[in-house]
Formats: structure tokens, sequence, C-alpha cells
């Protein structure tokens, strides 16, 4: 038959361009991505927010905190310097930060210039509305011999402006400065802490980047060990290599293992050498899934293709199909088996792809492309082992082993002496209400957590780092808005009396604001009217020798002082902290952010942004909660929705009566494994729910085939249990996954395979 | 870390504490440890180059070995200060108050602390200590190894007898600060006051 000829050429000729397509896409190295914030829904469309975000988002998954404590200080600096100084050498970092050398003619010089704009609120109200306690307090700081140890030379600013600035600036952390080394050192636990910070040049989410920092931190680890040191580190980057690896560990056990698996129950099965080119189809069908998932996303993210390589036990599916029939074909030859098969096949396809394309109307782009991933891998694995293997498998014999017949035999025997014993309305009634008692104890828990699997270990050093330094930065943070920096600085300040007064009952570690280094315009203003009244009152100065004429010139330098914008203040040194803080102009006016430190409560917060214009609380954790569980009916909707269509696309070939038996079957068997994971303990996530919505899918394919019984029941029940088998044999490995999400999903679709094999023989009843 | 080091006088003034006695750090931190109090009046004299005449201010201090340095300036006005293991601390009507802790205060107060328990190899990492002299009459120079202390002083000197004499801090700025503390005395008690100021 031409076909037979004209088939396997033209497929080879797709193979051909799909394997070029494959060749130039990966011409920069592989296009992977493990960025977790692709894989949730985009909370915004806002492109402020959305660079708000980026900007706080940008030091976890760029920097590195590591303290390295010895019992004695001096060693403890030298350690943190010599792997300091290595990590810098190793070219890795854009900045490594071991000691702290400030620039004190710089300091000096922003004190000076900033003395109208940098003094902090309750200074300036003192100035404006007790000038007499002002300066007293000027006269008694000229005489303290502790705490008057100003940057800037009394003679340069008798008012004592830059000191009051100086000691104004919010303390951060319980981290202390060592005079000596410049090392910024912590106590805790009977050691010297000794912070080193490192800023890498790209972020997490190059696929290089965490293994290499990985690594050098492991080196240093040693290097602690052997110096009678403790290291401890944490960073977004830490848990990106993590990740990775445990990812690639995961696609080896989970790819490896049902190849090895299906490899070998093909190989039992049909004992010949040449019907392990089923496989081919499998490969092809990840080719197609891989390519065309960075064709429409640009990149493939490595959950898609750890979720992705359970599409292994589902390709298989499509040459088990006909293979299978080789126990009654006698004699079996690859193009009529086909042929035979072709409409279960593409029936199977059809279902399969709409169950796979349901996931991609999630609002998750995770789903969307593990969706994507699977159609077009399934679609490759069909084409392949309709048009090409047929060839390969041209001239085979297939004389198969006779234990898996009568392994389906004996099981069909064994469902009918229970059917002979059992009525089948009083099994259903058992089941219903094995799923009732099932149900009921089911709980639902929803987490962004459930994405990550966080390794204790990790999460130990980053509270104890967090403990010890008093770095408690949280995810959460104020957006800012207003017409003009005026307004801005006053919502900011609105909003930080609120704060300092969770401070105040320690519901909050602290909170860092653009308000805290730089007054408004207006406020500059003031501060400037205040001091020319200050002629009256520094009689007391005079007293103790400074002279008129020194006050008086410093009067009129202080008169001339421009006022300041935020960006001239964040210039100077003094600014550092606070610059990431700053958005700058937008379309309708300017915005800044309000970060935290040592949140309690997220519920607290939003209390606090409250009846404040202009101020908005981004949570994206928790706004992430809050899409999961809405998720969670649109996931039931597109379950329906894919039923729907699957039973349009089953109407044609076996009749509505037929059509909805066999979307039934799988139905119920999504009900009962629902059950299962009540009995078990096991939580409904969000993904035990898409791993429904494709067991629905899958399990239509069972009944299809035990519904058609080409070739007898036990012929077709041993079909439907090779395919359940491998299927499961993937699915299965998923669940042992340590992302709690991948598990969760795993578990749903093997525990729904499973009942999907049990109930498929019920699709051919009325028939027979 | 914005705050640079205060009181860094009072480092080393009670630095002093711990070294005594001719040529030998050793013996000299013997001698000036050896009582349990040392008090007496205190002359401090600002040096500030914009001013001709110095800011000066009078008043007694009480140095007590295992509790702190009482302070307490009367003149041209009257505060009492505190330094001690919770910190420098200033009195006002409602009793002492200890200052917001500091990065670099509270680094001068281990400094402070290391000093107290003998322990000079704290300060020798912060400080060249160069000692001349003999057990009556010896001068002690103190040269900042870090370059943040280097951007503010050129030196500390220290000269005394058996107790400490004079204090001068020599700012790279130009402008100085000496402490003078001509009559001082030694004693095996504290008073009850002293007592409860240390406690409270």
């Amino acid at each position: 038959m031409p076909s037979d000829r004209l088939l396997p050429r033209l497929f080879l000729i797709v193979l051909v361009a799909v394997l070029a397509l494959a060749g130039w896409q990966w011409r920069h190295g592989a296009p992977l991505s493990a960025n977790l914030m692709e894989l949730v829904p985009g909370a915004t469309q806002d492109a402020l927010l959305q660079r708000a975000e980026q900007r706080m988002q940008a030091p976890l998954n760029r920097e590195m905190l590591v303290l390295v404590g010895n019992a004695d200080r001096q060693k403890a600096v030298e350690l943190a310097a010599h792997i300091g100084q290595g990590w810098q050498a190793s070219g890795l970092f854009e900045k490594v930060q071991w000691s702290l050398q400030a620039d004190l003619p710089a300091l000096r010089e922003q004190l000076l210039a900033g003395r109208l704009a940098m003094l902090a609120p309750a200074d300036r109200k003192q100035l404006i509305e007790q000038p007499d306690a002002f300066i007293q307090q000027r006269v008694q700081s000229l005489f303290d011999p502790f705490t008057g140890f100003s940057l800037v030379p009394s003679q340069n600013d008798w008012l004592g402006l830059t000191g009051r600035i100086q000691s104004a600036q919010p303390q951060h952390g319980l981290v202390n400065l060592d005079l000596a080394s410049g090392a910024l050192v912590a106590q805790a636990d009977g050691l010297n802490w000794v912070l080193l910070r490192a800023r890498t040049h790209s972020d997490a989410f190059d696929m290089q980047l965490p293994q290499q920092v990985a690594g050098l931190l492991a080196a240093a680890r040693r290097n602690a060990s052997q110096a009678d040191s403790r290291l401890l580190a944490a960073s977004g980057l830490l848990y990106a290599a993590n990740g990775q690896q445990e990812a690639s560990r995961e696609i080896t056990w989970v790819g490896g293992g049902a190849t090895v698996g299906i490899l070998l129950l093909l190989w039992l099965s049909f004992r010949r050498w040449r019907v392990l080119l089923a496989f081919v189809p499998v490969l092809v069908g990840m080719l197609f899934g891989a390519v065309a998932c960075v064709a429409v996303f640009g990149k493939m993210h490595v959950m898609t293709l750890v979720l992705g390589s359970s599409l292994i036990g589902v390709a298989v599916d499509y040459p088990l199909h006909y293979l299978s029939k080789s126990w009654t074909l006698r004699p079996w030859q690859s193009w009529p088996a086909l042929r035979l098969t072709l409409p279960g096949l593409s029936l199977s396809l059809g279902t399969s792809v709409i169950g796979y394309l349901a996931l991609a109307f999630t609002p998750f782009p995770a789903l969307t492309q593990i969706a994507c991933f699977s159609a077009a891998g399934l679609l490759g694995a069909y084409l392949c082992a309709v048009c090409l293997l047929p060839a390969l498998l041209k001239g085979t014999q297939l004389t198969p082993a006779q234990w898996p017949l009568r392994l389906a035999q004996g099981l069909w025997d064994l469902r009918l002496r229970l059917l002979a014993r059992v009525p089948g309305p009083l099994l259903l009634v058992l089941l219903l209400a094995f799923c009732a008692a099932g149900l009921w104890q089911l709980q639902v828990r929803n987490d962004l957590r459930q994405w990550v699997g966080t390794p204790p270990a990790l999460l130990q050093e980053a509270q104890a780092i967090a403990r010890i330094t008093g770095y408690q930065p949280t995810s959460q943070f104020f957006l800012v808005r207003g017409d003009n920096t005026e307004q801005l600085l006053a919502r900011e300040q609105a909003l930080t009396t609120r704060l300092q007064a969770l401070v105040g009952e320690h519901r909050l570690q602290g909170y860092l604001a653009l308000s805290q280094l730089v007054a408004a315009p207006a406020a500059q203003e003031q501060a400037r009217m205040a001091l020319q009244q200050l002629a009256a009152h520094w009689q007391p100065l005079i007293d103790l020798g400074v002279p008129a004429a020194a006050l008086q010139q410093e009067l009129q330098s202080l008169q001339q002082l421009p006022v300041l914008s935020v960006d001239q203040v964040l210039a100077g040194p003094l600014g550092e902290p606070w610059r990431p803080l700053w958005l700058g102009a937008q379309d309708n006016g300017v915005a800044s952010m309000v970060s935290l430190q040592g949140l309690g409560d997220a519920a607290v917060l939003r209390q606090v942004a409250q009846r404040l214009p202009g101020i908005q609380l981004v949570d994206r954790l928790g706004d992430l909660n809050r899409v999961f569980a809405k998720t969670q009916v649109s996931a039931a909707e597109l379950k329906l929705l894919s039923c729907c269509l699957i039973v349009l696309l089953l109407v044609l070939p076996f009749g509505l009566g037929g059509a909805l038996r066999m979307i039934a079957l799988p139905l119920l068997a999504a009900l009962c494994s629902l059950a299962s994971l009540g009995w078990l303990g096991q939580p409904l996530t969000l993904f035990s729910l898409f791993g429904l919505l494709l067991v629905t899918a899958i399990g239509v394919d069972y009944a299809i085939l035990m519904h058609e019984r080409i070739g007898g029941a036990a012929v077709s029940l041993l079909g439907t249990l090779l395919a359940a088998t491998t299927t499961w044999l993937s699915f299965g490995l998923l669940a042992v996954s340590s992302t709690p999400a991948v598990s969760n999903f795993g578990l749903a679709v093997s525990l729904g395979l499973g009942f999907s094999f049990l109930l498929a023989p019920w699709a051919g009843e009325r028939k027979a | 870390m914005k705050r640079l080091p205060q009181g860094l006088l009072a480092v080393a003034l009670l630095a002093l504490a711990s070294f005594a006695q001719a040529f030998d750090l050793n013996d000299l931190r013997a001698t000036l440890s050896a009582p349990v109090a040392v008090r007496g009046p205190f002359i401090q004299e600002k040096h500030l180059r914009a001013l001709p005449q110095p800011l000066t201010s009078t008043g007694h201090f009480v140095l007590a070995k295992d509790h702190g340095l009482l302070w307490l300036l009367q003149r041209p006005l009257q505060q009492d200060y505190r330094i001690n293991a919770k910190g420098i601390a200033r009195r006002d009507a409602n009793g002492w108050q200890v200052l917001p802790n500091s990065s670099a205060s509270s680094e001068q107060n281990r400094l402070f602390f290391a000093v107290l328990q003998g322990d000079s190899s704290a300060l020798e990492r912060d400080f060249e200590l160069k000692l001349q002299g003999t057990a009556d009459a010896w001068t002690l120079q103190l040269t900042p190894r870090s370059m943040l202390l280097k951007q503010i002083f050129n030196h500390i000197d220290i000269a005394g007898g058996a107790y400490v004499q004079r204090i001068e801090l020599s700012e790279t700025q130009g402008d100085s600060t000496v402490l003078r503390m001509p009559e001082s005395s030694a004693s095996a008690t504290l008073s009850d006051t002293e007592r409860a100021d240390f406690a409270e």
C-alpha cells in the first residue's frame, strides 16, 4: 500500500524539521528557567507595581548573607576576610563586602549640605517650637564627653544639626562595627559572628550561577570547619541551587525509572528486542513537547520538565494499543494491526489532549506550560506511532508471552465471580459510601510553600542568621504614591506614624522609609524659617565663648542651602540603604516603597494601610494564596467543560448513552481518588485537583479500550492493564518528589489511574 | 554603623586602669587596676580651632573596679553620666536613662570592659601602644591602627604616675580635648551613694 511508504517518509521530513528547530532553539545553551515566580500567576498588570516587586526581590535573588563565627573575634574577622577575598577573585560577584571603610569626607560633606533637608522630624519640631531647649541641648552636647562625637567639627556646625542627623539615623539590626577591622560583628551563642555580604552579577535564575555559588560556599564551609569556626549562609541563590539539584535528580528518577520499567515490561511481554523500538514515539513526543514549549514561552521551566517526564508513560500507550493486539491477531503484522486500532488511538489522543489543554486555561503559567508540553508531546508520540513505528516493526513476528494474558484472564474471571456474588448496584452503593466517607475527611490546603521543597537545613540557617543579625526582611511592603514629593512624603509619614506604634507594641521590628532620611520641601523651608529666629535664643552659646560672628555666618550659610530633592539626598553615602525604595517620577506623580523588618502578622499591615490615601500594601504571597483558593473553583469548572468536550467527541462513535457511560467511569474514578486522599489524610491541593483533571482524560482511554473489546474481554483488559501500568509507573514516581506540589499531583493521578483501571470494564457491559 | 565612635575619651581614661608601672604594660595594668575605687576632680578642656579659648568644664569622677565609671559634670552645667555593662546612661529627673545603644558606643563599651578586665589584647588590636618613663612618671601613646580610627584621631596621649593624670585626644580635624585629673586618690570602698548609682 502506498501510504505504508509515504507516511514514514513524510514523518521523517517533519521530524528532521523539528530537530532543526530544536537545534536552533538550543543554540545559546539550554533554554531552561528555574524562576519560581514565572510559574505563579502574575498578580498585577500595573507596571509600577511590577517594578516595585522586582526591586524588592532583586536582593533576595542576588545577595548572599554569610556569618563567620568564632569565639575569637580576630580569627573570625580573618577568616571572613580570607573567604571574602577568595570570592572577590572568583569573578562571580559584583560586590563582596566584609569590612566597612567609610568615606568620612564624603559623609561630612553630605551632612553639611543636608542640614535642612535631612533633619529628623522630631528635631525640626523642637527647633521650631522650643528654640531655647534646642540651644540648651546643643550646649550640653558640647560638654558631653560621651555622646558628643560628631563627624563634623564644631566650628563648622555650632548649632549641632549634623550631630542630630547622625544620631537620628535608624539603627539596623544587632550588628556592630568593629573599629579595628571595619568588620560588622554580631555576638550570639558565645561566638563573634562576622558578617559577609556578597552580591552576584546575575540573579538566581541564571542556570549555572546557583551551583557555582553553592560550590564556593561548600569550599568556604570546609575552610571554616578546618579553622574551628562556624559558617551560616542565607540566600535565594541557595534555594535555587537546591531546587535545581532536586529537579535534575527527580528528572533522572522519574524519567529513568519510568523508562527502565517500561522497557522491561515491553521485553517481558513481547520477548523481541525490536519491540523496544516502541519507545521511539516516547522520545519523539518529548522532543515535540520541548520544542513547542520553547517556541511558545521562549523557555522551559525545570518544573515542566519534572512533570513532563511523566508523559513517558502516557506516550507509550499508543504503540501498546496495537502491540497488544498480537495476543489475538495471528499472524500479527504492524500495518494491519495499526489500521484496526487507529480509530481508538485517535479518540484516545483527542481525549488526552482535551484533558491536558484544560490545564492551559488555569491562571497558572506552570500548568499552561505543562499543558503545552504534554499536548504537543502526545501529538508527536501519536504521529510517530502511527506513521513511523509500523514501518520500523514491519516484518516483525510477535509471539508474545502468555503470562500477561493469563493474568488478565484471571483478573477477568475474578471480576465475574465477584459480580456473581455481589450485585452491581450494591457494589456501586458501597463505592459511593466509600467516597462519601472519604470526602468527609478531605482537607483543603493551598499555600505557595507547596511549590518549593524547602530543605530544613537551609531554613534553619536562614533563621539563625535572622536571629543573630536582627535582619528579618519580609516580602510584604508598602507602595506609596503621590502627586509630588511633598504629598508622597506626607503620606509616608502618616504611614510610618502607624508603623512606629506597631514597633512600640513589638508587633513589628522596624521599617525603612524615605521620610526618615529626607524632609519634604515645605518642611525644609520651615526649618529655614525657624533658624532665622534662632539669634534671639542663642545667648547660651555666646556665653560659652562661641563668637557671635561665627554664629551669624553659619546662619547665613544655612539660609543659602538649597532645598534638596530626594534624588540629591539619595546620591550621598548616607542614602545607600534607602536607594532601592525610591521609584522616582511616574506618569502621574512620584512613588516610593516602605520596607519592613520582622513582621509577625500580615493582617495587621492590612489594617494599617486602611483609609490612608495613596498607600497600598503589597503582599504577593498572601495574594497568591488567595489566587489559589479562587482557582480551585475555576479548576472544577474546567473539569466540567473538558468532560462536555470529551462527551461531544465520543457521541459520534458511541452514541450519547455510550459517551455518557464512558465519561461517568473516569469521573467516578476521580471521585474515588478524592475520597482516597481523604482516607489517607492527604490534603486536597490545587495540584491534586489538576491531577484529577488529567485523570478524566486518561481514564476515558481505558473506557474506550474496554468498550471496543477488540479481541475479547481478557485481551482488552490486558491492553488496559499494560497502558495503566506504564502510565502509573511514571506518575507514581512523581509522587515521591520532594516538591509538595509535584508529589501531590503524582499521588492524585496515580490514585485516579488505579480507580480508572478498576472501573473500566463496566464501559463494555451493555454492549456485551 | 552610621555613628562614629563616641566617648573614646572614656575608653582612653579607662584604658589606663590597666597599664602602669615603669616600662612594662603588665606592670602598668597591675598598678592601675589595684585600687577598688579611684576618685577625684577633673578638668576637661575642649580646644576648638575656631575658639580663642577652650570650652572648659569641671566635675568629679569615680572609677570603680568591677562597676564602671561615674562622671559627674558640675560646671558650667550639671550633668551626671555613667558607663557600665548596661551602656552609657545620663541622669535626668527620673533617674538614670540608658542612651540608645548605637553600634559605635557598644563597640566602645566592649573595649572599655576588655580594659577593665585587664584584657590589653583588645586595646592593642585597635591601637598601637607606646609606653615610656618610669612608674612614677610615665606616658602612654595610643595610635589608631584602623583606617576608620585614623580618619578621626591622630593619637591619644596618656600620662600619670600611680593614677592617670592627663589624657589628650588629638583629632585629625585640628581640635583636641585635654582631660586633667590632678588630685585623684584611691580607696578600698565605695560610698553608699556611689554604690546606689552603679547598682540602679
